[in-house]
């Protein structure tokens, strides 16, 4: 194996570090400033997290909307991106105008503009306006993402599992979602991910049900350490996703 | 068949844009007033706020282009682990980041213990620095990688037969390497800029109490008078996806002029 090169090594430092100390902090029970190392490690950082009522529904509340976006937006994202991928609009700019806004819109925008219905609807707070907050800004992505994956290839390999007598469920299961595995997966994660990480539009449509960022963000003030336990948890999926992304970038083309 | 993401993203973001402009127009009586935007505009603060905003995402955008073009030249001759590397911090929520920058920059932080004391203060400073640097580290590789993905064999083919020519390297650079990277380099640039315009979290975290950016503007605003703050904040947020969507029309119009160049 080559030795890696000295930029490489400084580009891993620079993007490596801050996640050890990220670590770090999180199990440092006692760490008074000169110390470079904590004197003592434990896991007060997560008790202290989790001390309170807010922090495991919090969790939940991230992991059920981000699987409940993601899903729905998968569902509605499809058509889009079939057409989309194969080229069948002759003036795709309008659609992909639309589709650009809401990712450049602020979310806390979104959000607000948002409530002013859910107020109304007597949605706000529910996991529903979580859900639909979040399919604001995640299904842009996720039809950019799945349209990649469409096209002449696939719709070929659809059209032998036709002529070979296999119904539409069939060839959806058998031959379309193999045929876009790697583009299925990257766009499950990236949505997920996008969803996951909603500050803004979370704070605004369910200021009462806090998801896991709008918790985390109180205690990088009041607890550094259960800061950093709960980023370690809000880190997870980015970790994922990025292992995910290795692998598809490695594996032979 | 485009129907289903048409309709629901018509309903959600053009809801959501109705609601704001609703809201800040009607109160809670149900009267149509302008009064949040009289007092928007008359409010010094929210000048301020505009300023601070467009100052930080500028300083961004050009540090963020810069280094992202350094890291770009950097790797360009190297394998996909240094790629991967550099493609760490682009999934990590902005959120993330700026926890991290607090533990690492803040009084106490870790580059208080390592280096003895900062030569300037990073968080909460009054230019907003902590706010830059966070966008900077987050964003330098995703402008990095769009560059780097215009920089294939087909440019390296392109500038061997430009040296053979007796291209000079300025003159490489020049006529060979910056037509195939300006393109993404300056639309990635402006989305950069697009989304740290409407920063929220980061400088919640990072950024001083005074003066806000226009997202957290809004937000005090609310948190400041329920009743009226709602209005003002709406007002506010208006403004700025305007903005945003003005950026946006710009980054497709460059991309189009680019293309056709």
């Amino acid at each position: 194996m080559r030795r890696p090169s000295a930029a490489v090594v400084v580009t891993g430092l620079l993007f490596g570090l801050p996640l050890v100390a990220l670590v770090v902090r999180a199990f440092a029970d006692v760490w008074r400033a000169p110390a470079l190392l904590p004197q003592r490690w434990g896991g007060r950082g997560f008790d202290a997290a989790f001390a309170g009522d807010d922090a495991l529904p919090a969790l939940l509340a991230s992991l059920g909307a981000g699987a409940a976006t993601t899903l729905l937006a998968l569902v509605v994202a499809w058509p889009a991106a079939r057409v989309l991928g194969e080229r069948r609009l002759r003036h795709p700019a309008l659609i992909f105008m639309l589709l650009a806004m809401p990712l450049l819109v602020p979310p806390y925008a979104v959000g607000l503009g948002l409530t002013e219905w859910f107020l109304r609807l007597g949605l706000t707070g529910t996991a529903a306006s979580l859900v639909l907050a979040h399919l604001t800004v995640v299904l842009p992505y996720t039809v950019l993402l799945l349209l990649s994956g469409f096209g002449p290839e696939v719709r070929g390999l659809e059209e032998m599992g036709r002529a070979a007598g296999l119904s539409g469920a069939e060839r959806l299961r058998w031959v379309t979602v193999p045929a876009l595995r790697p583009t299925l997966a990257a766009a499950v994660l990236v949505s997920f991910l996008v969803s996951w990480s909603q500050y803004g539009t979370s704070l605004a449509v369910a200021p009462e049900q806090p998801t896991l960022p709008v918790l985390l963000l109180p205690f990088v003030g009041a607890d550094p350490q259960a800061a950093a336990a709960l980023s370690l948890l809000f880190l997870v999926p980015a970790l994922l996703a990025l292992i995910a992304a290795v692998r598809v970038m490695e594996a032979p083309a | 068949m485009l129907a289903p993401a048409c309709i629901v993203l018509l309903l959600l973001f053009g809801g959501a844009v109705v609601g704001l402009v609703r809201s800040s127009l009607v109160t809670l009586s149900g009267a149509v007033s302008l009064d949040a935007w009289r007092g928007l505009l008359a409010d010094p603060g929210f000048a301020d706020a505009a300023r601070f905003s467009v100052q930080v995402a500028l300083l961004s955008t050009v540090l963020a282009a810069g280094t992202g073009l350094a890291l770009a030249g950097l790797l360009r001759s190297r394998g996909t682990l240094p790629r991967a590397v550099l493609a760490l911090p682009v999934p990590v929520p902005h959120l993330l980041v700026a926890t991290s920058a607090v533990l690492w920059l803040g009084p106490g932080g870790l580059a208080d213990r390592l280096l003895g004391a900062l030569p300037v203060e990073l968080i909460r400073d009054h230019g907003g620095l902590g706010i830059v640097v966070v966008y900077v580290y987050k964003e330098a590789p995703f402008l990095a990688l769009l560059v780097l993905a215009a920089c294939g064999r087909e440019l390296q083919a392109r500038e061997e037969a430009a040296t053979v020519l007796g291209a000079t390297p300025w003159q490489r650079v020049r006529w060979v390497m910056w037509p195939a990277i300006r393109g993404p380099l300056l639309v990635g640039s402006i989305i950069v800029a697009a989304y740290v315009v409407g920063a929220f979290e980061v400088p919640l975290l990072v950024g001083p109490n005074s003066p806000p950016t226009l997202a957290t503007f809004a937000f005090e605003a609310t948190k400041a008078d329920v009743i009226a703050g709602q209005g003002t904040a709406a007002a506010a947020l208006t403004l700025l996806a305007l903005f945003s969507v003005a950026i946006v029309a710009l980054a497709a119009r460059f991309a189009r002029d680019v293309e056709g160049a």
